[in-house]
C-alpha cells in the first residue's frame, strides 16, 4: 500500500483531508497499472481541480502517477489551497519539478482537449446554492472558503455536473477522469446518463463512511 | 509559475473560445519579474518528449513577450542520436521552458484583452462576476 502525505494546515480556511480524499487516494492506487499502461511513453498533463489540502496531487506526484514524466497542475479557487498544496507538496520532500498551481474555475483556463488525467473530489453536498466566491482572500469570515469546498448545490451535482458537460472539450482523446460522489449525487444515474452520450463510466471503488456511501467513477472515451 | 505552464494556459472568458486569439496570452514584458530555477536538473529524453508536445508558435509567441527572440519559427527536430550541437538547444531549452520562472507579472487575452496577474508565481485566472 503506497503512503498517505503528511498535511497539516489550518483547516477553517482549507478543506481538511477526510473519507472522500482517502478513497480518492485509494482508487488511484488500484487504477495505477492501468493508467501507467495507459500513458506508457507519453508527457501526459495531470490536473487536479479543486486541489484543497493538496494531499491528492502530492500523492500522485509521490508515486509517479499516471507515469514518472508526468506535467502536473492543481487549481482551486480557494488561494489558501493552493498555499496548502503547494506546502503539503514541499512537506512530503515532493521533488516533482514540473507542477504549478493557478487560481481558477474548474479548467476554464486550460487549453482545450489537453488534460490526460483529471482528479476532482467535487463540493458534493447537496445544497440550496453554490456558495459565491468571497471578495478577498481575507473572507469576512475565514470559513466562507470552506464553504466552496462542501456545498454543491442540487443533488449537490451542479459543480460536477457543469465539468461533465464540458468534459468532452476538456480531455485529450486518450484522457481519462476520476470524480468522486456521494450517494445523494446518484451517481448511478450521472454514470448511465454520461454512457448514453458516449463515455465509458466505471465505478473504480465505492466505501461506506459512517452515515454516508462514497464512490469514484471513471469516465474515458470509448 | 513555470515557462512551460504558458503553453497550457487560455483565457477564462468563455465567449473568446471561439477566437483562435485566446492562446496563448500575451505576456506584459515590463511587468514580469521573472527568476531561474538551476536546481532543476537538465534531463535531455524528458526535454525531447516535452519539445514533440508543446505548441511550439505559443513558446515562440511567448519567449518573445519576454524579451527572447532567439528561437527558430519552427519546432526543432533531433535525430535519434543526440549531436554536441542538439544538446546546446536542447540546454538552451531547458533553461527556458523548465527553469524559468515568472514569479510577478501580467497576461493579456489577445482577443478580449482582459488582464490577468501572476503573484508570488501564482497565476490568478478567475474572473470579475460580471464576466464569468
Amino acid at each position: 500500500m503506497l503512503a498517505t502525505p503528511y498535511v497539516s494546515y489550518d483547516y477553517n480556511k482549507v478543506y481538511e483531508p477526510s473519507e472522500d480524499s482517502f478513497l480518492l487516494l485509494d482508487a488511484l492506487e488500484a487504477d495505477l497499472s492501468w493508467l501507467n499502461n495507459r500513458f506508457n511513453d507519453a508527457v501526459p498533463l495531470t490536473i487536479e481541480i479543486g486541489s484543497g489540502s493538496g494531499i491528492v496531487s502530492t500523492f500522485l506526484m509521490q508515486n509517479g502517477i499516471p507515469n514518472a514524466n508526468g506535467l502536473y497542475l492543481a487549481t482551486d479557487l480557494n488561494p489558501w489551497a493552493l498555499d496548502a498544496t503547494l506546502d503539503t507538496c514541499s512537506k512530503n520532500g515532493c521533488k516533482n519539478s514540473h507542477f504549478d498551481v493557478l487560481q481558477t474555475d474548474l479548467t476554464s483556463s486550460i487549453r482545450e482537449n489537453e488534460v490526460d488525467l483529471l482528479v476532482f473530489n467535487p463540493p458534493y453536498v447537496p445544497a440550496e446554492t453554490v456558495p459565491e466566491l468571497p471578495h478577498s482572500n481575507h473572507a469576512v469570515r475565514d470559513d466562507e472558503w470552506l464553504f466552496l469546498a462542501l456545498d454543491g448545490g442540487d443533488d449537490g451535482m451542479v459543480v460536477t455536473q457543469r465539468l461533465l458537460n464540458g468534459l468532452d472539450r476538456i480531455l485529450s482523446c486518450n484522457g481519462v477522469a476520476y470524480i468522486l460522489f456521494c450517494a445523494r449525487n446518484k451517481p448511478e444515474t450521472v454514470a448511465s446518463k454520461m454512457k448514453f452520450s458516449g463515455w465509458k463510466s466505471e465505478l473504480v471503488i465505492h466505501r461506506k463512511a459512517g452515515w454516508e456511501v462514497l464512490s469514484v467513477y471513471k469516465f474515458y472515451r470509448n | 509559475m513555470k515557462f512551460l505552464t504558458t503553453n497550457f494556459l487560455k483565457c477564462s472568458v468563455k465567449g473568446c473560445d471561439n477566437s483562435n486569439l485566446n492562446f496563448p496570452l500575451r505576456y506584459v514584458r515590463e511587468n514580469c519579474q521573472l527568476e531561474q530555477d538551476e536546481s532543476i536538473e537538465f534531463n535531455p529524453e524528458f526535454l525531447l518528449r516535452i519539445i514533440d508536445r508543446v505548441d511550439w508558435q505559443a513558446v515562440v509567441s511567448v519567449a518573445s513577450d519576454l524579451g527572447n527572440t532567439e528561437l527558430p519559427p519552427n519546432k526543432p527536430e533531433f535525430e535519434e542520436n543526440l549531436t554536441d550541437e542538439d544538446m546546446v538547444i536542447l540546454r538552451d531549452l531547458h533553461t527556458l521552458l523548465i527553469q524559468t520562472n515568472i514569479v510577478e507579472g501580467q497576461m493579456q487575452c489577445k482577443n478580449c484583452e482582459h488582464i490577468y496577474y501572476i503573484k508570488n508565481s501564482i497565476p490568478n485566472l478567475l474572473l470579475p462576476p460580471h464576466l464569468a
